[in-house]
């Protein structure tokens, strides 16, 4: 069966927390970096999220996706180190390119910013489901047609690679060689494009049709399936979360 | 009590040739249970969708005579009003799904947390349309993850859960499997016991014949028939509409075991009271 | 003639609930029916069959070699598979291009494709639609352009997953009369099918899945006389063998067959 998103179906303290709180949590990890632009204030926070990724029992999903930032990182240490325009003081050399310690510098700051990013997200994305981060968002008063194209938008990944996967059967079952060279393979993702886009097209118009039915424009005022209530840490990371953001705030008052 | 009031409705879809509907006129009463038999074409989506106002609110084109929904017509009131009223079940289950939601439980939910049903009322009919459709089991499933036959399922409930006054069926047992089809006929069975108007096309003939209180006939666009499935299906030019009749009513006029008002039987009880075949 | 024989295949990943035990069946070139409830195996046998998934275990034998041999174009050559959802296979936009792209595809020349694709269509009804585009037909019809697309391919061995859902009474009989009409030419047929109706109607042979074994195989007539193991497999006998039942007749597949019944009844009232 497709993984249908990135959350990681398990229990641990993190999944306790209410999405509202982790969402906080999120931003101001996010901003940390910007706020105080310092080294140890980065490490600090990435540091932070990581642990409790650690703490969440969820870091090993957080690998794959750092391994798809590696080459815009790689990109950041090669282009900041060879041409930060503050270059001055030489730090390496490389196949006769010269890495200053400026640029170097530099780079670290926005991998770091980058990881954190990441890691930031990863602490909400992989503990929550993405329907109940949007309708948390749609009970603060978000409204419910951009709460739709935010989850559909989120869905559609997945709903691609399966319906990729379904297409891709039909076509080899008609002969269509799909191992082998890169040309063939090409050639043949070519002839898949095709039935998926149409394919999607075509439901498009029967899905909004569907919708209409289901009240998605009625007037009345919006209620919830899920509790407000579940989540029992609640209260508690609300209390973490801003003690969090007047830490960041106060050391950058008292810098 | 009539419901539904159809006077003269005329159709055609923007950049068609021919009329999808044609001069059409009936009255449906609250609780009954008709089918809507005909071939391919014959019109029997194109009725559904102006039952429910999706003619001529979503689908523009040259629009004629009236749809009355509890003496309201349809072509002015909003389509948001109607849905309050009337829930359809589409052909093609998978086009049904929000495509937002990531559980079959929070898929069902989707309609009633639109119309702003409250919490503790909206989980129970949730779980009533579980068990109505059998499909408790697949409560925490991604709607994506079912087979063409659950998610029939999953959307039947998920029209049942709103509570329409009056349900309309778009072939929705094409992908079940005979045992499902038989449960899901005597659940709207059931339905039109307690007052819930019922509107199905099917190409299931048979279960149309046991279930149904009136069979509507359609051939491109025009009503053929609207009365007991008896009298439909006793007609001798069924043929011509590319309807077969129930294998009862086959054998019965093969066998010219007719009642006395000269119609066939339909259901396999009636038929051998007619034939004597065995004790009863 | 066309032949297949299955040795102990398994098949099984996790959280595949159609998983496979142990199938063994030989099947020769008699129109053959697979039934089973949703997800008692049958479309995973399919797709095993043409080798769209291999076999955890086993093998799967066409003509007496093993199918694992065969490059996926060869075997689109011997076997047709007929998707049970159109809009999985339907790619181009003009029916006649579509259906060409099979017999293409596993070597016929552009003429020679162009023939093949215009019979196909004939066949299936749909010669007059050939310049259409496939998505402005109806739902039934892109699913006879799928059938056409595989006849044309002129497969020994045809597999149809489901192919008259959503079909009237006029699709139905025009797939049965296919069916028949290629097992005459000596090819074999394999149907999917949820109609129990059909199945008594058009195979010889049916195989029942249950729980990814093979639950009954067997002439149709003599697996649908095992009512109360079907039962176990949530199988409904055909319309003509509940009627007949429900009227005290012991032996009755077919219409005619019950309707003989009938009338003998009848004259001894």
């Amino acid at each position: 069966m497709h993984k249908l998103s990135l959350f990681v179906d398990q229990s641990s303290l993190i999944y306790k927390i209410d999405p509202i709180s982790k969402m906080m949590y999120a931003m101001i990890a996010f901003l940390t970096p910007y706020i105080l632009p310092h080294i140890t204030a980065a490490i600090a926070i990435t540091a932070l999220s990581f642990s409790l990724l650690l703490i969440g029992r969820v870091f090993r999903h957080i690998v794959p996706i750092l391994g798809v930032s590696l080459l815009l990182i790689l990109s950041i240490v090669i282009v900041q180190g060879l041409f930060y325009p503050d270059n001055a003081t030489p730090l390496f050399q490389v196949m006769g390119l010269t890495f200053y310690q400026e640029g170097s510098e530099h780079a670290l700051l926005l991998t770091l910013r980058v990881l954190n990013m990441l890691a930031a997200c990863g602490v909400l994305i992989l503990t929550t489901p993405p329907d109940v981060i949007i309708n948390s968002l749609m009970r603060l008063g978000m409204s419910p047609r951009v709460g739709y194209v935010l989850l559909s938008v989120l869905n559609i990944i997945p709903h691609m690679r399966a319906t990729m996967a379904r297409i891709t059967e039909a076509q080899k079952a008609r002969g269509v060689e799909l191992e082998g060279n890169l040309k063939t393979r090409l050639k043949s993702f070519f002839f898949l494009m095709g039935p998926v886009i149409l394919s999607s097209l075509n439901q498009t118009r029967e899905r909004a049709l569907a919708l209409e039915l289901r009240g998605f424009n009625a007037h009345a005022p919006r209620t919830f399936a899920s509790a407000s209530g579940a989540y029992p840490l609640y209260k508690i990371s609300r209390v973490c979360v801003v003690i969090l953001l007047l830490l960041v705030v106060s050391w950058r008052l008292y810098l | 009590m009539s419901i539904i009031q159809v006077e003269n409705l005329k159709y055609q879809y923007p950049s068609a040739e021919h009329l999808a509907l044609n001069n059409l006129t009936f009255t449906i009463n609250q609780g009954e249970f008709i089918g809507i038999a005909g071939a391919n074409k014959a019109g029997k989506t194109s009725l559904c969708m102006a039952l429910c106002g999706l003619i001529p609110h979503f689908f523009k084109g040259a629009y004629g005579g009236n749809v009355l929904v509890n003496d309201k017509p349809v072509r002015d009131t909003p389509l948001n009003n109607l849905t309050d009223l009337t829930g359809l079940v589409l052909d093609h289950p998978f086009t049904q799904l929000s495509g937002a939601k990531n559980t079959v439980f929070g898929e069902i939910a989707f309609g009633l947390e639109n119309k702003g049903v409250p919490r503790k009322l909206m989980l129970e009919r949730i779980e009533e349309v579980l068990h109505l459709l059998h499909i408790s089991e697949l409560r925490n499933k991604h709607p994506f993850t079912l087979s063409g036959g659950e998610m029939q399922r999953v959307a039947i409930a998920s029209a049942l859960a709103l509570k329409p006054d009056i349900l309309l069926l778009d072939e929705p047992t094409s992908q079940l499997d005979a045992a499902r089809t038989t449960e899901v006929f005597r659940m709207l069975a059931n339905l039109a016991d307690q007052g819930t108007t019922l509107i199905i096309a099917e190409y299931n003939i048979e279960k149309m014949a046991l279930h149904c209180h009136r069979i509507l006939l359609l051939n491109t666009g025009s009503a053929i028939d609207f009365n007991t499935p008896r009298w439909v299906f006793s007609r001798p030019d069924l043929n011509e509409h590319g309807i077969v009749p129930p294998l009862i009513t086959r054998l019965a006029k093969s066998l010219h075991i007719k009642r006395d008002d000269g119609l066939y039987p339909v259901e396999t009880r009636e038929f051998n009271a007619l034939g004597g075949f065995v004790d009863a | 003639m066309p032949d297949i024989t299955v040795k102990n295949v398994q098949f099984y990943f996790p959280g595949n609930v159609e998983a496979l035990h142990a199938v063994d069946l030989h099947l020769p070139p008699v129109p053959t029916a697979i039934v089973g409830e949703n997800g008692a195996g049958k479309t995973t046998f399919a797709k095993l069959l043409k080798r769209l998934l291999k076999p955890s275990q086993g093998k799967i034998l066409l003509n007496g070699g093993p199918i694992d041999r065969l490059s996926t174009t060869q075997i689109a050559a011997h076997i047709g598979l007929v998707f049970q959802n159109p809009d999985h296979q339907i790619f181009k936009n003009r029916v006649r291009d579509e259906v060409m792209f099979g017999p293409l595809q596993i070597g016929l020349s552009k003429k020679k494709a162009y023939e093949a694709a215009s019979q196909a269509l004939k066949r299936v009804g749909l010669a007059e639609s050939s310049e259409e585009n496939p998505y402005d037909l109806a739902l039934s019809e892109r699913k006879l352009v799928g059938v056409a697309s595989i006849l044309a391919m002129d497969t020994d061995v045809i597999i149809l997953d489901e192919p008259t859902i959503g079909q009237d009474e006029r699709g139905k009989q025009l797939i049965t009369s296919v069916v028949r009409e290629l097992s005459e030419e000596g090819k074999l047929v394999l149907c999917i099918l949820h109609d129990m109706n059909l199945v008594a109607d058009m195979c010889e042979r049916t195989i029942v899945f249950h729980h990814g074994r093979v639950f009954l195989d067997g002439e149709t007539n003599w697996v649908f006389s095992h009512e109360e193991v079907l039962n176990q497999a949530a199988i409904e006998p055909p319309q003509v063998m509940q009627v007949a039942r429900q009227l005290g007749i012991k032996h009755a597949v077919t219409e005619q067959a019950l309707l003989n019944e009938l009338a003998k009844l009848k004259i001894k009232c």
